[in-house]
């Protein structure tokens, strides 16, 4: 009779090797690991950093500020994700600026924000596109739909992000990554691929309490191995091929550009941007917005945070004056920040 | 906002597809994805329909764990 296999949370509450970081890269993995108790587990050697996976929490405070501009100087409606109306700007958050009288509507999907601008001829609408490669193919959508109607009172004000920067930025911070699932359904797997082959180890994983702690076994058990490693633990829905029409489709709108992510700084070729071609629907080029600088909180340490250079209950501001209701850092705001979850969860 | 829903495909029209997530049921946009069906599973991000998904997860870890050793 054979011996009987370890389950995935064996082999993860077991591990007795050396230090090993896991950095989590999506903002639903950092809250899924929390809500599930799935840090309660770790052993001491074994510690997950909450990266840069949160779109919220990368988004620079000068984007903010743009938007709080566009609200209240140019008198533009604002559509957004909700999880950006409490970020907080250098002066104001969204959340502030509507106080003063400034249209800010939630929307759940950017073609909600164009039926919205088609509805409302006379408001001039700018979407808040913010997001990675996930999210980036709906905005692309909008905007496709919108020139199609010739509607020319739409436009967005873009923050889009690509993920290789920022896993090569990171990649000393961290022994293997958790890729997050769903931007690799958009771009396959031949960038996690060409990772191993610059010697950085990685698993996409799902998100459901299975599929995170498979991912997490095999990470650990790979890891063991010594070498450089790849594991597509998400096969049912990260096809190698991605989904080709979506890059496509973003290939054909966007350009790349340099990026400015909170508490990592500028990456190059990091960004999106609309293409030439769709200038008027770009909402810096079509308003003139001039350069804006933002100025965060100096205490604030989501940067560090972010890097897996401190926890959150390290911040000096971390649950006095900054918390849930109160924010002050962005990975305070969203549902899916590091400081978010610490807080709620209370680890 | 980044979350992902796995939702049936309920009808389609016109490249968009009305798909029900536990009971809850609303338009996205299927215009990314070839040959969806009514039936059909997909994962849903920001209104849009984003990959296809082939099976149930537990199967797919089960495997995965077999796999491992």
């Amino acid at each position: 009779m054979g011996t009987k296999k370890p389950c995935a949370q064996e082999i993860i509450s077991s591990y007795d090797g050396p230090r090993l970081r896991i950095m989590e890269t999506c903002g639903t993995h950092t809250h899924e690991i929390f809500r599930l108790g799935i840090r309660t587990i770790l052993p001491p050697n074994l510690e997950l950093i909450s990266g840069p996976g949160c779109p919220v929490c990368v988004t620079p405070v000068s984007f903010i500020d743009e938007a709080v501009m566009l609200a209240l100087e140019y008198g533009t409606t604002i559509c957004t994700f909700g999880d950006l109306v409490r970020v907080p700007g250098t002066r104001y958050s969204l959340a502030a600026a509507r106080a003063q009288g400034a249209n800010i509507r939630i929307v759940y999907a950017p073609l909600d924000a164009v039926s919205y601008a088609k509805k409302h001829p006379h408001e001039s609408v700018v979407f808040l596109s913010v997001g990675f490669e996930t999210t980036t193919p709906a905005s692309c959508l909008s905007v496709r739909l919108a020139a199609a109607e010739e509607l020319t009172n739409f436009s967005l004000l873009t923050a889009n992000k690509t993920m290789p920067g920022a896993y090569r930025a990171l990649k000393d911070s961290a022994d293997i990554f958790l890729y997050p699932g769903h931007v690799h359904a958009i771009t396959g797997t031949a960038l996690c691929e060409e990772m191993v082959k610059e010697g950085v180890s990685g698993v996409i994983a799902g998100f459901t309490a299975d599929e995170i702690l498979t991912a997490l076994a095999v990470a650990i058990v790979r890891h063991w191995e010594g070498r450089p490693f790849f594991v597509n633990c998400y096969p049912r829905v990260v096809r190698p091929e991605g989904n080709p029409k979506a890059v496509a489709l973003m290939d054909t709108m966007m350009d790349r550009c340099d990026s400015e992510w909170r508490g990592l700084g500028c990456i190059a070729d990091s960004g999106m941007r609309l293409k030439d071609e769709f200038a008027a629907f770009d909402a810096r080029r079509r308003f003139h917005l001039p350069p804006v600088t933002g100025h965060a909180n100096p205490a604030c340490r989501c940067g560090d945070i972010l890097q897996g250079k401190c926890r959150p209950c390290d911040c000096t501001l971390f649950g006095k004056t900054c918390t849930p209701e109160h924010p002050i850092g962005a990975c305070m705001v969203s549902n899916e920040g590091a400081c978010s979850a610490w807080f709620q969860y209370s680890v | 906002m980044c979350v992902g829903l796995p939702a049936r495909i309920v009808t389609m029209n016109q490249g968009m597809a009305l798909v029900d997530a536990g009971g809850a049921r609303r338009e996205v946009s299927a215009q990314l994805l070839d040959d969806l069906e009514p039936g059909d599973y997909v994962m849903v991000h920001a209104g849009i329909a984003i990959a296809k998904i082939t099976e149930e997860n537990s199967d797919e870890t089960d495997r995965m764990m077999e796999d491992l050793f």
